[in-house]
């Protein structure tokens, strides 16, 4: 890893990376703020809910009605699935351009004819990807934690609430994976947004389909999102290894394929 | 040690079925300027792309003081400067960040002497934006990259794109110091006259083959004009022979026109003598002198 292009791209990146921890700890605290309100009118609410299709509330990740008014069921629908969402559109927008915007910015021939090696430029540029990621998830876990503490109305599982931000974290570094892969693969770079926030919308599209239709539920499988057990408030629940090994094993999968093609790429500008 | 600062053997990039180059062949001696012309797409930036470890060829081989293009790309970075021909610094940066942020990569964290020697040489400001360049000074800004960490061997890529005549000339006198400070040079371009004014040996390639190597002395006692002769009345030259006349001739019916490497003053004594509407002499453009030559 070369230290100067490191702290370069950080610097590069981190007014984005405050916006979004930004967007999320506001996200996070008015959604959590709702929460003692939402339960002062629980049988008002229990009324709503009898009234909306059950496959609706299976899309918003409630298997039972009286989990949403647990402050950890509550955070788990309302917040961790936009975490979800948001942390992996942020991902795969920053991995699937850190490579790419230096052929489509045209700096790829200073860069490059520069002492570095394509291993110090893709080591140096995907640390920046997973630490920025992982900063992006922290300040959302502590968003979360602080809320919590500050609504809750009794005592919450502190490891449920952990492994549901473990999770998240591994959904959003398999999307970045995913991102740096294409981006590998890609050569016409200036559309690789578009695909790639295409791209978490339509697998999310596919996990909720999988989960409110019977017929469909096989098809989840082809999304990441299905792999993130975020029913927190299921009993026993905690980190299957299966699923761990799952995230880890394709995204270092994928950071090794991409490492491997990068190097022999063609850099054109 | 090595024989010669650049060594290409066979260097071959294909595109699918398409010859980028193909069977690459030259070398350069150590504190030569070196000119490398052609066309656009002849294979110039492919060649160059691939000493620079920017693309990987199909074939052949290419080593820069020794080393090789391919395992040893950052050890000859080291000690290579690139003026590249189509690149944009990093537009959110001044010039000084991203001069700084280059020398970096050398090792060099505070050596800003040379840096600054050579940014007021070419007149540039170093607290501009990037962004706010103008194209001629965003060239600047390439040509001091390549040159504030003192390289041994300078790589430059059709390098006076957008400087002004005066910079140009500027530019040129520093190339020209540089080597004679020992510095070895790879001068790309599509400008024979720029190619004229500075080397000594010049590889002609089109169509990503080399064509000709040869010295730039005797590229110029070969030099030719375009001559067109409008002809007058009465006087249909069919009978005009000009020694030093070059290949065909070309008769529209009231025009003439060839290729001319002879003495000047012999063909205007000879058309003295004859009836013509109108003469011109031109130079000829790079692609009329490879057709002429090596078709």
């Amino acid at each position: 890893m070369n230290l100067n292009l490191f702290l370069r791209e950080m610097r590069r990146n981190a007014m984005s990376l405050l916006l979004w921890m930004a967007v999320v700890t506001l996200l996070i605290s008015v959604t959590m703020s709702m929460y003692r309100t939402f339960i002062d009118n629980q049988s008002k609410v229990l009324g709503m809910m009898n009234l909306i299709p059950k496959s609706a509330l299976q899309f918003k990740g409630v298997s039972n009605f009286n989990d949403l008014f647990s402050v950890l069921g509550f955070y788990a629908v309302n917040n961790v699935i936009y975490m979800m969402l948001l942390g992996s559109i942020y991902s795969i927008i920053l991995s699937s351009n850190i490579l790419l915007k230096e052929e489509y910015g045209k700096s790829a021939d200073f860069l490059l004819s520069w002492p570095l090696t394509r291993s110090d430029v893709f080591i140096s540029k995907m640390s920046v990807f997973v630490l920025n990621v992982f900063l992006l998830n922290l300040v959302a876990t502590l968003a979360g934690f602080i809320s919590i503490e500050i609504v809750k109305t009794g005592p919450f599982g502190i490891k449920p609430f952990l492994v549901l931000s473990l999770y998240t974290f591994l959904l959003n570094l398999l999307f970045g994976a995913i991102g740096l892969f294409i981006s590998t693969l890609i050569r016409k770079p200036k559309s690789i947004t578009t695909f790639s926030i295409g791209l978490v919308l339509i697998m999310y599209f596919i996990y909720t389909l999988s989960k409110i239709t019977e017929s469909a539920s096989k098809l989840g499988y082809l999304s990441p999102f299905k792999y993130a057990d975020m029913d927190a408030m299921k009993p026993g629940y905690g980190l299957e290894p299966w699923r761990v090994l799952f995230f880890i094993g394709l995204s270092i999968l994928l950071l090794v394929s991409s490492f491997r093609i990068y190097k022999r790429k063609d850099i054109y500008l | 040690m090595y024989s010669h600062v650049l060594d290409i053997t066979r260097l071959s990039k294909l595109y699918g079925k398409t010859i980028g180059i193909g069977d690459v062949s030259f070398t350069i001696d150590e504190g030569e300027i070196f000119g490398f012309i052609g066309p656009n797409g002849a294979g110039k930036s492919t060649t160059i792309r691939i000493l620079l470890n920017l693309i990987f060829p199909s074939g052949g081989s290419a080593r820069i003081l020794g080393m090789d293009v391919i395992k040893d790309s950052k050890r000859i970075k080291q000690v290579t400067g690139y003026i590249p021909s189509d690149a944009y610094a990093y537009p959110y940066m001044t010039v000084s960040e991203f001069l700084s942020y280059c020398m970096r990569f050398y090792g060099h964290k505070n050596d800003n002497g040379r840096r600054n020697e050579l940014a007021e040489m070419f007149d540039l400001d170093m607290k501009k934006k990037v962004s706010d360049l103008s194209f001629g000074n965003r060239r600047k800004v390439s040509i001091i990259q390549a040159l504030q960490h003192n390289p041994e061997f300078l790589i430059m890529d059709e390098p006076t794109t957008g400087l002004d005549p005066l910079i140009q000339s500027r530019f040129f006198d520093l190339i020209r110091t540089e080597n004679k400070n020992g510095m070895t040079v790879f001068f790309s371009s599509h400008i024979l006259s720029e190619i004229q004014l500075l080397c000594k040996r010049v590889a002609i390639i089109r169509d990503g083959k080399i064509v000709n190597l040869e010295d730039i002395e005797s590229l110029r006692r070969k030099q030719l004009k375009k001559i067109r002769i409008w002809k007058g009345e009465n006087d249909n030259m069919e009978d005009l022979i000009i020694a030093g006349t070059e290949g065909d001739v070309s008769n529209t019916g009231d025009m003439l026109s060839f290729m001319y490497s002879g003495d000047m003053n012999d063909l205007l004594r000879l058309l003295a003598k004859r009836k013509i509407a109108n003469l011109t002499v031109e130079e000829p453009s790079l692609e009329e002198i490879f057709m002429h030559y090596y078709n």
